[in-house]
C-alpha cells in the first residue's frame, strides 16, 4: 500500500478524488482498512477528526471501506467482487480513451471465490492491459494456513496460460514491487502480481500466526511489538 | 411496423437501439442471451455491446465497474439467472452503490416451461423486492416497454425489468406514467383486480367474465412494483372492499405480498385474495399455457378461484 500510494503508481489527487482520469484502486480485502486509513490521513483524503473516530459508536470509519471516504471507490466486506468491478472500470476507460488504470488488491484466501476466475477470463478476452491485480499471498485465511499448492503452485505459468502477465515477488521488497509495477505500466495484457507476504511481519509473536487475523493486542503486547518495530513515542 | 404487432422484446430493444445511437455511454451486457433486435444493437454499436458469456456474476461486476465510470448499463439474461445467480453482486455492487444499471430478465413465469425449475421465472420479483435500492417494473404492453427504456435511462439507481415475449398490444386511452406507477384499465369498483405483465390481459378477460356473471370489478395494471406507488394506497386500497392480486410468480414475496403490506395498514376492512403460484419448485415440463391451466392461472382457473371466495 505504501508503494502504491507514495511511489506514484496510483495516480489520484486528494483534491480531486473523482477526476475521471484518475487511477481506480479497489482494495477487495477491505478488512485490511486499518493499513489504509493512516495513508488516507497522511495524504489528506480524510481529516484527523474523522481518522480518530475509528472504533467509536456512530463512527464514519469502520472495519470495512465505503464510498463515503474520499478516494474509496467501493463498499467492501464481501469477497470476490473487486477484480470483476475493476475489469469493468478498465473496460470503461478503454471505451472512453482515458488512460486510467484499475488496480485490485485481493487476498489469497479470497481467490476461492469463483467470480474472480470469471473476471480473469473476461479481462484476458477483452485485453484489459490497464488492469492490475495484486494478490496478498500471506498464506493465512481467517481460520487456517493455506498449505495447498493446487492454486498458487507454478502460478506464473498458470496465469500465462490465462493470457495474463504475472510477476511473483517478495511483497516486502520495495525493489521487486517497483519492478513489477513498472512492467505492469507497459504491459500489453492484464497484469497479475503475486506478492508473497508475511502476515504480522516484524512482530515476532504475530508473524504467520492465524490468531492475529483478528485479535486485540494487550498493553504489554503493544509495548513488545513497538520495540520490535523500533517505534518510539516520538515517531508514532 | 405497427408497434402493437411487434414482439415486446423488440419494442424494448428497438427503443434501446434508438437511445444507444444518440448516447455512446449506453452499454448493453448480455450473458450469452439473444434477442432479434438486440443483434442489430450489437452489430451497429459493437463498442457499446459486450457478451460476457455464461457468467452472470461477472456481468453484474462488469456493469458495476462501467457504471462507476459513468456508463448507463443494461444487463440482459434469463430472469431466474439474472437475479438469483448473482444476487449478492446485485445487492452489494449495484444496490449499495446505487448505480444506474438496468437488469432485464427474459422468461417471465413459465415462459421456459420445458426447461424445468432452473429456468422458471417465479422468484425473480420477490427476490429483487428484498433489495432496498432496487426499482422493479413488470411490463404489460409494447408501449410500456418502449417507455420503460427511457425511464431506466433517466433512473438514477438500479432497476429490474421483467420482459416477456410475443406481441403485447396497447389498450386504447390508457395513460402511462412511471411516476404514478399504475394505470386503471377498467373503472374501479368495490372489488378490484390488480395485476401486471403477461397476466394483465388474462385479468381483463376474467373481469369481463365476472361482469357477465353479475360481478363488476375494476382492473389495475401495477407496472411499477417497487417502490410501490404512493397513490396506490389512497386511490385504490382505501377505496376497495376487496382486492384480488393476480401474478405469474410465487405467492411468497411477489405482487400479492406487496399489496398485503399496504392492505395491512388500512383501517377499513379491505380484504385481500392472492392468486399466484404455490411456494414450491415445479419439476415437470410443459407449455406455459399448460402450466397456467394446471395451476389455476388461466382465465377459468382465476375466475373459479374468485367466485369460490366471494
Amino acid at each position: 500500500l505504501a508503494s502504491l500510494y507514495y511511489d506514484g503508481f496510483i495516480r489520484i489527487d486528494p483534491k480531486t478524488p473523482k477526476d475521471p482520469n484518475r487511477d481506480y484502486f479497489i482494495m477487495g480485502k477491505g478488512h485490511a482498512c486499518l493499513a489504509l486509513y493512516p495513508i488516507l490521513l497522511d495524504l489528506g483524503f480524510i481529516s484527523k477528526e474523522r481518522y480518530f473516530e475509528y472504533g467509536k459508536n456512530g463512527s464514519t470509519l469502520g472495519g470495512q471501506l465505503d464510498v463515503t471516504i474520499p478516494g474509496v471507490e467501493y463498499n467492501t466486506g464481501s469477497l470476490g467482487h473487486a477484480l470483476g468491478i475493476c475489469a469493468g472500470i478498465a473496460k470503461a476507460a478503454q471505451m472512453d480513451g482515458r488512460d486510467s488504470r484499475a488496480i485490485a488488491l485481493i487476498g489469497d484466501a479470497e481467490c476461492d471465490e469463483g467470480a474472480i476466475w470469471e473476471a480473469i477470463m473476461y479481462a484476458a478476452q477483452q485485453n484489459l492491459n490497464n488492469l492490475v491485480c495484486i494478490i496478498d499471498r500471506n498464506r493465512l485465511s481467517v481460520t487456517q494456513v493455506i498449505e495447498s499448492e493446487v492454486l498458487f503452485g507454478d502460478f506464473e505459468a498458470k496465469m500465462n496460460l490465462f493470457q495474463w502477465d504475472c510477476h511473483v515477488i517478495d511483497g516486502h521488497n520495495y525493489n521487486e514491487i517497483f519492478e513489477a509495477f513498472d512492467k505492469a505500466t507497459v504491459a500489453n495484457r492484464p497484469t497479475m502480481i503475486l506478492a508473497n507476504t508475511i502476515k504480522g511481519k516484524g512482530v515476532s509473536f504475530m508473524e504467520n500466526n492465524v490468531k492475529w487475523h483478528h485479535t486485540m493486542p494487550s498493553e504489554n503486547e503493544i509495548k513488545i511489538a513497538r520495540e520490535e518495530l523500533r517505534i518510539t513515542s516520538d515517531n508514532i | 411496423m405497427n408497434l402493437d404487432q411487434v414482439d415486446i422484446r423488440d419494442a424494448f430493444f428497438d427503443q434501446l437501439y434508438l437511445r444507444g445511437s444518440e448516447n455512446e455511454n449506453i452499454v448493453v451486457l448480455s450473458a450469452d442471451m439473444d434477442a432479434f433486435s438486440l443483434r442489430k444493437f450489437s452489430k451497429d454499436f459493437p463498442d457499446q455491446y459486450i457478451n460476457v458469456g455464461v457468467s452472470e456474476q461477472n456481468m453484474i461486476n462488469i456493469a458495476a465497474g462501467l457504471a462507476l465510470s459513468g456508463k448507463t448499463v443494461f444487463c440482459y439474461s434469463i430472469a431466474s439467472f439474472a437475479t438469483l445467480r448473482c444476487y449478492e453482486q446485485i445487492k452489494v455492487n449495484l444496490c449499495s452503490l446505487n448505480l444506474p444499471v438496468a437488469i432485464i430478465g427474459a422468461g417471465a413465469g413459465f415462459s421456459f416451461g420445458y426447461d424445468g425449475p432452473t429456468h422458471h421465472g417465479l422468484q425473480d420479483l420477490s427476490s429483487m423486492r428484498l433489495l432496498p435500492e432496487m426499482s422493479i417494473l413488470e411490463l404489460s404492453s409494447n408501449e410500456l416497454a418502449q417507455k420503460a427504456v427511457d425511464f431506466s435511462i433517466d433512473n438514477e439507481g438500479p432497476i429490474y425489468i421483467r420482459l416477456d415475449k410475443g406481441p403485447f398490444p396497447e389498450w386504447k386511452e390508457s395513460e402511462i406514467s412511471f411516476e404514478k406507477g399504475f394505470r386503471i384499465l377498467k373503472p374501479l369498483n368495490q372489488i378490484n383486480l390488480i395485476s401486471n405483465g403477461f397476466m394483465t390481459r388474462t385479468t381483463l378477460d376474467v373481469a369481463k367474465r365476472l361482469t357477465s356473471n353479475g360481478i363488476d370489478c375494476g382492473v389495475i395494471d401495477l407496472f411499477r412494483v417497487k417502490p410501490p406507488p404512493d397513490k396506490l394506497y389512497e386511490e385504490i386500497i382505501c377505496k376497495s372492499k376487496k382486492i384480488i392480486t393476480i401474478e405469474e410468480s410465487c405467492k411468497t414475496g411477489g405482487l400479492g405480498t406487496c399489496l398485503s403490506e399496504l392492505v395491512a395498514q388500512t383501517e377499513n376492512s379491505c380484504q385481500l385474495q392472492v392468486i399466484g403460484t404455490p411456494d414450491r419448485q415445479f419439476i415437470e415440463y410443459g407449455h406455459r399455457g399448460w402450466f397456467h391451466k394446471k395451476y389455476g392461472l388461466d382465465e377459468m382457473g382465476i375466475f373459479d378461484a374468485i367466485i369460490n371466495n366471494i
